[in-house]
Protein backbone atom coordinates (compact mmCIF):
# COMPACT_ATOMS: atom_id res chain seq x y z
CA UNK A 1 0.00 0.00 0.00
CA UNK A 2 2.93 2.45 1.22
CA UNK A 3 4.12 1.57 -1.99
CA UNK A 4 1.61 2.22 -4.41
CA UNK A 5 1.11 5.94 -2.38
CA UNK A 6 5.18 6.31 -3.03
CA UNK A 7 4.61 5.10 -6.93
CA UNK A 8 1.66 7.91 -7.34
CA UNK A 9 3.65 10.54 -5.73
CA UNK A 10 6.46 10.00 -7.95
CA UNK A 11 4.28 9.91 -10.94
CA UNK A 12 2.83 13.36 -9.95
CA UNK A 13 5.86 14.75 -9.09
CA UNK A 14 7.01 13.48 -12.40
CA UNK A 15 3.75 14.76 -14.40
CA UNK A 16 4.42 18.91 -12.05
CA UNK A 17 8.07 18.81 -13.51
CA UNK A 18 7.43 17.99 -16.97
CA UNK A 19 4.45 20.47 -16.92
CA UNK A 20 6.77 23.14 -15.42
CA UNK A 21 9.26 22.88 -17.96
CA UNK A 22 6.88 22.55 -20.57
CA UNK A 23 5.44 25.83 -19.69
CA UNK A 24 7.46 28.30 -17.88
CA UNK A 25 5.29 32.05 -17.88
CA UNK A 26 7.45 34.86 -17.86
CA UNK A 27 7.36 38.33 -16.49
CA UNK A 28 9.62 41.17 -17.12
CA UNK A 29 10.52 43.79 -14.64
CA UNK A 30 12.62 46.64 -14.77
CA UNK A 31 14.45 47.91 -11.55
CA UNK A 32 16.32 51.02 -13.01
CA UNK A 33 17.84 49.69 -16.14
CA UNK A 34 18.84 51.84 -19.05
CA UNK A 35 16.16 49.95 -21.78
CA UNK A 36 18.87 48.61 -23.68
CA UNK A 37 18.29 45.26 -21.94
CA UNK A 38 14.15 45.89 -21.83
CA UNK A 39 14.75 46.16 -25.86
CA UNK A 40 16.55 42.82 -26.39
CA UNK A 41 13.35 40.92 -24.09
CA UNK A 42 11.55 42.36 -26.30
CA UNK A 43 13.28 41.36 -29.13
CA UNK A 44 13.14 38.02 -27.81
CA UNK A 45 9.43 37.84 -27.42
CA UNK A 46 9.01 39.32 -31.39
CA UNK A 47 7.72 36.68 -34.00
CA UNK A 48 11.90 36.18 -35.22
CA UNK A 49 12.58 34.42 -32.16
CA UNK A 50 8.64 33.14 -31.59
CA UNK A 51 9.15 31.80 -27.59
CA UNK A 52 5.70 30.50 -27.74
CA UNK A 53 7.12 27.46 -29.19
CA UNK A 54 8.79 26.11 -25.61
CA UNK A 55 5.80 27.76 -23.97
CA UNK A 56 7.24 30.81 -22.67
CA UNK A 57 4.60 33.41 -22.25
CA UNK A 58 4.68 37.21 -20.90
CA UNK A 59 2.13 37.35 -18.39
CA UNK A 60 1.06 41.23 -17.05
CA UNK A 61 0.66 39.66 -13.80
CA UNK A 62 3.13 38.50 -10.86
CA UNK A 63 0.10 35.89 -9.80
CA UNK A 64 0.55 34.34 -13.19
CA UNK A 65 4.17 34.25 -13.39
CA UNK A 66 7.01 31.53 -12.88
CA UNK A 67 9.94 33.40 -13.97
CA UNK A 68 10.63 36.85 -13.42
CA UNK A 69 13.15 38.32 -15.39
CA UNK A 70 14.91 41.42 -14.07
CA UNK A 71 16.70 44.06 -15.64
CA UNK A 72 19.00 47.11 -14.88
CA UNK A 73 20.66 47.61 -11.17
CA UNK A 74 18.14 48.17 -8.29
CA UNK A 75 17.50 51.88 -7.54
CA UNK A 76 16.50 52.68 -4.22
CA UNK A 77 12.58 53.33 -5.08
CA UNK A 78 12.09 50.26 -7.30
CA UNK A 79 13.76 47.98 -4.31
CA UNK A 80 10.41 47.86 -2.79
CA UNK A 81 8.39 47.09 -5.79
CA UNK A 82 10.79 44.60 -6.79
CA UNK A 83 10.30 42.63 -3.83
CA UNK A 84 6.73 43.22 -3.77
CA UNK A 85 6.60 41.79 -7.30
CA UNK A 86 8.64 38.64 -6.45
CA UNK A 87 6.57 37.92 -3.67
CA UNK A 88 3.57 38.55 -5.38
CA UNK A 89 4.54 35.46 -7.26
CA UNK A 90 2.84 31.64 -6.80
CA UNK A 91 5.57 29.17 -5.84
CA UNK A 92 7.45 27.73 -7.78
CA UNK A 93 9.22 30.66 -9.11
CA UNK A 94 12.35 31.86 -10.35
CA UNK A 95 14.30 34.36 -11.02
CA UNK A 96 16.55 35.42 -14.08
CA UNK A 97 18.99 38.65 -13.87
CA UNK A 98 19.59 39.81 -17.56
CA UNK A 99 22.50 42.70 -18.27
CA UNK A 100 26.04 43.43 -16.63
CA UNK A 101 24.18 45.56 -14.18
CA UNK A 102 21.48 43.52 -13.05
CA UNK A 103 24.35 40.77 -12.15
CA UNK A 104 27.13 43.54 -10.56
CA UNK A 105 25.36 46.98 -10.84
CA UNK A 106 27.48 47.95 -14.39
CA UNK A 107 28.11 51.03 -15.22
CA UNK A 108 25.96 52.17 -12.44
CA UNK A 109 28.14 51.27 -9.92
CA UNK A 110 28.51 53.26 -6.73
CA UNK A 111 25.63 55.93 -7.89
CA UNK A 112 23.81 58.01 -5.04
CA UNK A 113 21.51 56.25 -5.43
CA UNK A 114 21.62 52.52 -6.35
CA UNK A 115 21.43 49.96 -3.98
CA UNK A 116 23.48 47.45 -5.72
CA UNK A 117 22.09 44.31 -8.19
CA UNK A 118 19.70 42.15 -8.00
CA UNK A 119 20.42 39.18 -6.00
CA UNK A 120 21.21 41.98 -3.00
CA UNK A 121 17.54 41.85 -3.20
CA UNK A 122 16.18 38.80 -4.31
CA UNK A 123 17.10 35.17 -4.77
CA UNK A 124 18.24 34.69 -8.70
CA UNK A 125 18.55 31.24 -10.15
CA UNK A 126 20.43 32.47 -13.42
CA UNK A 127 22.68 35.36 -14.76
CA UNK A 128 22.59 36.54 -18.32
CA UNK A 129 25.86 38.49 -19.28
CA UNK A 130 25.91 41.18 -21.62
CA UNK A 131 25.36 44.48 -21.96
CA UNK A 132 23.55 44.59 -23.60
CA UNK A 133 22.79 40.55 -23.95
CA UNK A 134 21.72 39.45 -27.21
CA UNK A 135 18.11 37.59 -27.53
CA UNK A 136 20.15 34.50 -27.89
CA UNK A 137 21.74 34.80 -24.73
CA UNK A 138 18.66 35.80 -23.11
CA UNK A 139 16.87 32.27 -24.45
CA UNK A 140 20.03 30.42 -23.35
CA UNK A 141 19.55 31.55 -20.50
CA UNK A 142 15.87 30.42 -20.22
CA UNK A 143 17.00 26.85 -21.66
CA UNK A 144 19.67 26.81 -18.72
CA UNK A 145 17.18 27.47 -15.96
CA UNK A 146 14.17 24.70 -17.09
CA UNK A 147 17.69 22.22 -17.72
CA UNK A 148 17.99 23.02 -13.69
CA UNK A 149 14.92 22.28 -13.35
CA UNK A 150 15.53 18.74 -15.53
CA UNK A 151 18.86 18.06 -13.27
CA UNK A 152 17.09 18.96 -10.27
CA UNK A 153 14.35 15.78 -10.66
CA UNK A 154 17.56 13.93 -11.92
CA UNK A 155 19.65 14.43 -9.21
CA UNK A 156 16.38 13.34 -6.83
CA UNK A 157 16.19 10.25 -9.25
CA UNK A 158 19.84 9.25 -8.29
CA UNK A 159 18.88 10.22 -4.47
CA UNK A 160 16.01 7.44 -4.86
CA UNK A 161 17.81 4.70 -6.08
CA UNK A 162 20.75 4.89 -3.66
CA UNK A 163 18.85 4.88 -0.84
CA UNK B 1 -23.82 3.83 -14.09
CA UNK B 2 -24.56 4.58 -17.69
CA UNK B 3 -25.43 8.38 -16.44
CA UNK B 4 -22.00 8.65 -14.22
CA UNK B 5 -19.73 7.88 -17.27
CA UNK B 6 -21.89 9.77 -19.71
CA UNK B 7 -21.28 12.77 -16.77
CA UNK B 8 -17.57 12.11 -16.22
CA UNK B 9 -16.14 10.72 -19.23
CA UNK B 10 -17.75 11.15 -22.90
CA UNK B 11 -20.11 13.86 -23.38
CA UNK B 12 -19.72 15.49 -19.78
CA UNK B 13 -16.06 15.63 -18.43
CA UNK B 14 -13.02 14.48 -19.89
CA UNK B 15 -13.91 14.15 -23.35
CA UNK B 16 -14.06 17.96 -23.68
CA UNK B 17 -12.05 19.31 -21.88
CA UNK B 18 -9.31 17.21 -23.60
CA UNK B 19 -11.36 18.96 -26.73
CA UNK B 20 -11.10 21.86 -25.76
CA UNK B 21 -7.22 21.99 -25.07
CA UNK B 22 -7.13 20.39 -28.52
CA UNK B 23 -9.14 23.42 -30.09
CA UNK B 24 -6.87 25.83 -28.01
CA UNK B 25 -3.57 23.95 -29.74
CA UNK B 26 -5.55 24.59 -32.67
CA UNK B 27 -6.72 28.26 -32.08
CA UNK B 28 -3.01 29.59 -30.93
CA UNK B 29 -1.15 27.80 -33.86
CA UNK B 30 -3.20 28.77 -36.22
CA UNK B 31 -2.62 32.55 -34.88
CA UNK B 32 0.93 32.01 -34.69
CA UNK B 33 1.37 30.49 -38.29
CA UNK B 34 -0.58 33.43 -39.42
CA UNK B 35 1.54 35.95 -37.63
CA UNK B 36 4.67 34.19 -39.39
CA UNK B 37 5.98 32.14 -36.10
CA UNK B 38 6.23 28.65 -35.28
CA UNK B 39 3.57 28.28 -33.02
CA UNK B 40 3.19 26.31 -29.94
CA UNK B 41 3.30 22.43 -29.01
CA UNK B 42 0.50 19.93 -29.79
CA UNK B 43 0.34 20.04 -25.88
CA UNK B 44 1.07 23.21 -24.40
CA UNK B 45 -2.34 24.05 -23.18
CA UNK B 46 -2.41 20.85 -21.54
CA UNK B 47 1.50 21.36 -19.62
CA UNK B 48 -0.43 25.36 -19.07
CA UNK B 49 -3.09 23.76 -17.46
CA UNK B 50 -1.16 20.97 -15.57
CA UNK B 51 1.38 23.51 -14.41
CA UNK B 52 -1.31 25.92 -12.75
CA UNK B 53 -2.81 22.90 -11.08
CA UNK B 54 0.57 22.34 -9.29
CA UNK B 55 1.03 26.24 -8.44
CA UNK B 56 0.41 27.45 -5.23
CA UNK B 57 -2.60 29.18 -4.48
CA UNK B 58 -2.52 32.70 -3.52
CA UNK B 59 -6.00 33.97 -1.76
CA UNK B 60 -5.69 37.78 -1.87
CA UNK B 61 -6.06 39.75 1.58
CA UNK B 62 -9.66 40.62 1.82
CA UNK B 63 -11.05 38.08 -0.66
CA UNK B 64 -13.74 35.35 1.08
CA UNK B 65 -11.67 32.68 0.54
CA UNK B 66 -14.79 30.48 -0.40
CA UNK B 67 -15.90 32.30 -2.89
CA UNK B 68 -12.54 32.89 -4.16
CA UNK B 69 -12.07 28.79 -4.37
CA UNK B 70 -15.45 28.38 -5.47
CA UNK B 71 -16.35 30.59 -8.24
CA UNK B 72 -13.95 28.84 -10.81
CA UNK B 73 -15.74 25.36 -9.74
CA UNK B 74 -18.74 26.67 -10.38
CA UNK B 75 -17.93 28.36 -13.96
CA UNK B 76 -16.27 24.80 -14.91
CA UNK B 77 -19.64 22.78 -13.36
CA UNK B 78 -21.52 25.48 -15.42
CA UNK B 79 -20.02 25.13 -19.11
CA UNK B 80 -20.10 21.17 -18.22
CA UNK B 81 -23.18 21.26 -18.10
CA UNK B 82 -23.94 23.23 -20.65
CA UNK B 83 -21.72 20.44 -22.41
CA UNK B 84 -24.45 17.87 -22.00
CA UNK B 85 -26.88 19.69 -24.21
CA UNK B 86 -25.18 20.20 -27.25
CA UNK B 87 -24.20 17.18 -30.17
CA UNK B 88 -20.68 16.24 -29.67
CA UNK B 89 -19.18 14.29 -32.07
CA UNK B 90 -22.80 14.09 -33.54
CA UNK B 91 -24.62 11.89 -30.95
CA UNK B 92 -27.79 13.93 -29.86
CA UNK B 93 -27.79 14.79 -26.58
CA UNK B 94 -30.00 12.35 -24.58
CA UNK B 95 -31.37 14.51 -21.88
CA UNK B 96 -32.80 17.14 -24.13
CA UNK B 97 -35.86 18.65 -23.19
CA UNK B 98 -38.26 21.28 -25.13
CA UNK B 99 -36.26 24.90 -24.04
CA UNK B 100 -32.80 23.30 -23.58
CA UNK B 101 -31.38 25.91 -26.01
CA UNK B 102 -32.22 29.34 -23.72
CA UNK B 103 -30.74 26.93 -20.81
CA UNK B 104 -27.37 26.01 -22.42
CA UNK B 105 -26.77 29.89 -23.64
CA UNK B 106 -27.48 30.45 -20.04
CA UNK B 107 -25.13 28.37 -18.61
CA UNK B 108 -22.42 29.55 -20.95
CA UNK B 109 -23.32 32.89 -19.33
CA UNK B 110 -22.38 31.70 -16.39
CA UNK B 111 -18.84 31.33 -17.03
CA UNK B 112 -19.25 35.42 -17.63
CA UNK B 113 -20.50 35.90 -14.91
CA UNK B 114 -18.31 33.80 -12.55
CA UNK B 115 -15.40 35.96 -14.08
CA UNK B 116 -16.93 39.18 -13.67
CA UNK B 117 -17.78 37.88 -9.58
CA UNK B 118 -14.46 36.81 -9.77
CA UNK B 119 -12.62 39.92 -10.78
CA UNK B 120 -14.98 42.05 -8.39
CA UNK B 121 -14.31 39.51 -5.41
CA UNK B 122 -11.01 41.41 -4.98
CA UNK B 123 -9.51 45.44 -3.39
CA UNK B 124 -7.62 44.80 -6.42
CA UNK B 125 -8.37 47.53 -9.13
CA UNK B 126 -7.12 45.66 -12.53
CA UNK B 127 -9.98 42.77 -11.58
CA UNK B 128 -11.67 45.58 -10.57
CA UNK B 129 -11.89 46.91 -13.84
CA UNK B 130 -11.64 43.96 -15.96
CA UNK B 131 -15.09 43.22 -14.07
CA UNK B 132 -16.89 45.95 -14.80
CA UNK B 133 -15.55 45.49 -18.44
CA UNK B 134 -16.32 42.15 -18.41
CA UNK B 135 -20.16 42.83 -17.36
CA UNK B 136 -20.93 45.57 -20.10
CA UNK B 137 -19.63 43.40 -22.68
CA UNK B 138 -21.92 41.07 -21.42
CA UNK B 139 -24.70 43.21 -21.23
CA UNK B 140 -24.23 44.37 -24.88
CA UNK B 141 -23.03 40.70 -26.73
CA UNK B 142 -25.43 38.54 -24.97
CA UNK B 143 -28.92 40.00 -26.64
CA UNK B 144 -27.52 39.70 -30.36
CA UNK B 145 -26.27 36.76 -29.62
CA UNK B 146 -29.33 35.30 -28.24
CA UNK B 147 -30.87 36.73 -31.07
CA UNK B 148 -28.50 35.32 -33.78
CA UNK B 149 -29.52 31.58 -32.37
CA UNK B 150 -32.94 31.65 -31.62
CA UNK B 151 -33.05 32.89 -35.38
CA UNK B 152 -32.74 28.59 -36.26
CA UNK B 153 -35.04 28.09 -33.33
CA UNK B 154 -37.62 30.32 -35.24
CA UNK B 155 -37.70 28.50 -38.28
CA UNK B 156 -37.71 25.45 -36.82
CA UNK B 157 -40.77 26.10 -34.72
CA UNK B 158 -38.72 24.47 -31.19
CA UNK B 159 -36.20 25.83 -28.81
CA UNK B 160 -35.33 22.25 -28.14
CA UNK B 161 -31.47 21.66 -29.62
CA UNK B 162 -31.97 18.22 -30.57
CA UNK B 163 -35.17 19.29 -32.65
CA UNK B 164 -34.12 22.51 -34.17
CA UNK B 165 -30.82 20.16 -35.33
CA UNK B 166 -33.16 17.92 -37.10
CA UNK B 167 -34.79 20.49 -39.23
CA UNK B 168 -31.11 22.03 -39.76
CA UNK B 169 -29.72 19.32 -41.16
CA UNK B 170 -29.66 19.14 -45.23
CA UNK B 171 -29.96 22.78 -45.32
CA UNK B 172 -27.62 25.23 -44.52
CA UNK B 173 -29.36 27.80 -42.67
CA UNK B 174 -26.33 30.07 -43.10
CA UNK B 175 -27.89 30.35 -46.95
CA UNK B 176 -30.89 31.52 -45.53
CA UNK B 177 -29.75 33.57 -42.29
CA UNK B 178 -26.03 34.97 -43.13
CA UNK B 179 -26.29 37.46 -40.51
CA UNK B 180 -27.34 35.54 -37.48
CA UNK B 181 -24.57 33.44 -38.54
CA UNK B 182 -22.42 35.92 -38.61
CA UNK B 183 -23.78 37.43 -35.52
CA UNK B 184 -23.64 34.51 -33.92
CA UNK B 185 -19.48 33.94 -34.33
CA UNK B 186 -19.03 37.04 -33.25
CA UNK B 187 -21.00 36.72 -30.44
CA UNK B 188 -19.10 33.81 -29.55
CA UNK B 189 -15.78 35.58 -29.98
CA UNK B 190 -17.42 38.44 -27.00
CA UNK B 191 -17.94 35.54 -25.22
CA UNK B 192 -14.82 34.01 -25.46
CA UNK B 193 -13.24 37.14 -24.93
CA UNK B 194 -10.38 36.47 -27.93
CA UNK B 195 -8.59 39.55 -29.42
CA UNK B 196 -10.98 41.88 -31.10
CA UNK B 197 -13.11 41.70 -28.15
CA UNK B 198 -10.79 41.46 -25.45
CA UNK B 199 -10.73 44.93 -23.52
CA UNK B 200 -11.85 42.68 -20.62
CA UNK B 201 -8.34 41.26 -20.25
CA UNK B 202 -6.30 43.43 -22.12
CA UNK B 203 -2.90 42.77 -21.24
CA UNK B 204 -1.76 45.77 -21.90
CA UNK B 205 -3.83 48.53 -20.10
CA UNK B 206 -5.25 46.39 -17.11
CA UNK B 207 -2.93 43.11 -16.34
CA UNK B 208 -5.25 40.61 -16.86
CA UNK B 209 -8.40 41.62 -16.39
CA UNK B 210 -10.57 40.00 -13.90
CA UNK B 211 -7.99 37.42 -13.53
CA UNK B 212 -5.37 39.27 -12.27
CA UNK B 213 -5.50 38.01 -8.67
CA UNK B 214 -6.07 34.03 -9.66
CA UNK B 215 -2.28 32.10 -9.62
CA UNK B 216 -2.70 28.21 -9.45
CA UNK B 217 -5.98 26.02 -9.64
CA UNK B 218 -8.27 28.97 -10.16
CA UNK B 219 -6.57 29.91 -13.10
CA UNK B 220 -6.42 26.74 -14.29
CA UNK B 221 -10.35 25.81 -14.07
CA UNK B 222 -10.95 29.47 -15.27
CA UNK B 223 -9.12 28.72 -18.65
CA UNK B 224 -10.35 25.08 -18.85
CA UNK B 225 -14.29 26.80 -18.60
CA UNK B 226 -13.29 28.72 -21.48
CA UNK B 227 -12.02 26.42 -23.11
CA UNK B 228 -15.62 23.74 -22.98
CA UNK B 229 -17.42 26.58 -23.84
CA UNK B 230 -15.26 27.35 -26.93
CA UNK B 231 -16.55 23.45 -27.77
CA UNK B 232 -19.98 24.39 -26.66
CA UNK B 233 -20.44 27.38 -28.71
CA UNK B 234 -18.87 25.87 -32.09
CA UNK B 235 -20.91 22.98 -31.65
CA UNK B 236 -24.02 24.81 -31.51
CA UNK B 237 -23.39 27.22 -34.26
CA UNK B 238 -21.63 24.71 -36.64
CA UNK B 239 -24.89 22.39 -36.03
CA UNK B 240 -27.85 25.27 -36.45
CA UNK B 241 -26.17 27.12 -39.35
CA UNK B 242 -23.76 24.92 -41.67
CA UNK B 243 -26.30 21.94 -41.95
CA UNK B 244 -26.59 19.94 -38.87
CA UNK B 245 -23.63 17.52 -37.70
CA UNK B 246 -24.82 14.36 -38.12
CA UNK B 247 -21.17 12.28 -37.55
CA UNK B 248 -17.93 12.73 -35.82
CA UNK B 249 -16.26 13.60 -39.19
CA UNK B 250 -18.73 16.48 -39.43
CA UNK B 251 -18.22 17.54 -36.23
CA UNK B 252 -14.29 17.73 -36.12
CA UNK B 253 -14.68 19.41 -40.06
CA UNK B 254 -17.65 21.52 -39.08
CA UNK B 255 -16.22 22.67 -35.55
CA UNK B 256 -12.92 23.32 -36.83
CA UNK B 257 -13.73 25.07 -40.16
CA UNK B 258 -15.74 27.71 -38.14
CA UNK B 259 -12.65 27.89 -35.67
CA UNK B 260 -10.80 29.13 -38.80
CA UNK B 261 -13.24 31.57 -39.05
CA UNK B 262 -12.71 33.09 -36.00
CA UNK B 263 -9.50 32.81 -36.34
CA UNK B 264 -8.33 34.82 -39.34
CA UNK B 265 -11.11 37.16 -37.47
CA UNK B 266 -8.43 37.52 -34.50
CA UNK B 267 -5.53 37.80 -36.86
CA UNK B 268 -7.16 40.90 -38.87
CA UNK B 269 -8.28 43.18 -36.06
CA UNK B 270 -6.60 45.08 -33.48
CA UNK B 271 -8.70 45.16 -30.26
CA UNK B 272 -11.73 47.40 -29.78
CA UNK B 273 -12.46 50.06 -26.73
CA UNK B 274 -15.01 49.08 -24.79
CA UNK B 275 -17.23 51.83 -25.84
CA UNK B 276 -17.04 51.25 -29.44
CA UNK B 277 -17.71 47.82 -28.60
CA UNK B 278 -21.14 48.80 -26.90
CA UNK B 279 -21.79 51.03 -29.81
CA UNK B 280 -21.11 48.58 -32.26
CA UNK B 281 -23.68 45.52 -30.85
CA UNK B 282 -26.61 48.37 -29.75
CA UNK B 283 -26.46 50.00 -32.83
CA UNK B 284 -25.26 47.37 -35.63
CA UNK B 285 -25.27 44.04 -34.20
CA UNK B 286 -28.58 44.16 -31.94
CA UNK B 287 -30.57 45.59 -34.58
CA UNK B 288 -29.54 43.43 -37.77
CA UNK B 289 -30.21 40.84 -35.90
CA UNK B 290 -33.54 41.67 -34.45
CA UNK B 291 -34.26 43.02 -37.94
CA UNK B 292 -33.55 39.55 -39.43
CA UNK B 293 -35.31 37.64 -36.63
CA UNK B 294 -38.65 40.08 -37.66
CA UNK B 295 -38.22 38.94 -41.07
CA UNK B 296 -38.19 35.64 -40.50
CA UNK B 297 -41.35 35.47 -37.89
CA UNK B 298 -43.66 37.48 -40.72
CA UNK B 299 -42.13 34.74 -43.24
CA UNK B 300 -43.19 31.66 -40.82
CA UNK B 301 -46.54 33.76 -40.49
CA UNK B 302 -47.35 34.20 -44.02
CA UNK B 303 -46.15 30.91 -45.48
CA UNK B 304 -48.22 29.15 -42.38
CA UNK B 305 -51.33 31.30 -44.08
S1 LIG C 1 23.47 45.94 -18.99
FE1 LIG C 1 23.84 47.57 -20.46
S2 LIG C 1 21.96 47.65 -21.65
FE2 LIG C 1 21.50 46.51 -19.80
S3 LIG C 1 20.71 48.01 -18.39
FE3 LIG C 1 22.91 47.88 -18.01
S4 LIG C 1 23.80 49.47 -19.26
FE4 LIG C 1 21.73 49.16 -20.03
Amino acid sequence: MIKLEQAWHDALRQIKTWAQINSPWAIHFNSGSCNGCDIEILATLTPRYDLERFGIKLQGSPRHADILICTGPVTRQARERLRRVYEQMPEPKFVIAVGSCAISGGAFQGCYNIVGHIDQVIPVDVYVLGCPPRPEAIIDGVVKLLQKLELSKDERQRAKTNE
Amino acid sequence: MNALLALLLFPGGLFVMLNGLAYEWVDRKLVARMQNRLGPRWFQPLADVAKLLGKEEIVPRGADARWFNGLPIVALAAVLTAALYVPLLGILPSVGFAGDLIVTIYLLSVLTLCLALAGSLTSDRFGLLGATRTLTQLFSYEAPFLLALLGPAVVAGSWQIGTILNYASGQWLIVTQPIGFFIAVIGLMGKLELPPFDAPEAHTEIVAGALTEYSGRGLALFRLAKNVALVVGLTLIAGFYLGGIANAFEFVGKTLALLGVIVVLQVLFARLRIDQLVGMWWRVGALLALAQWLLLIGWKLWSAN
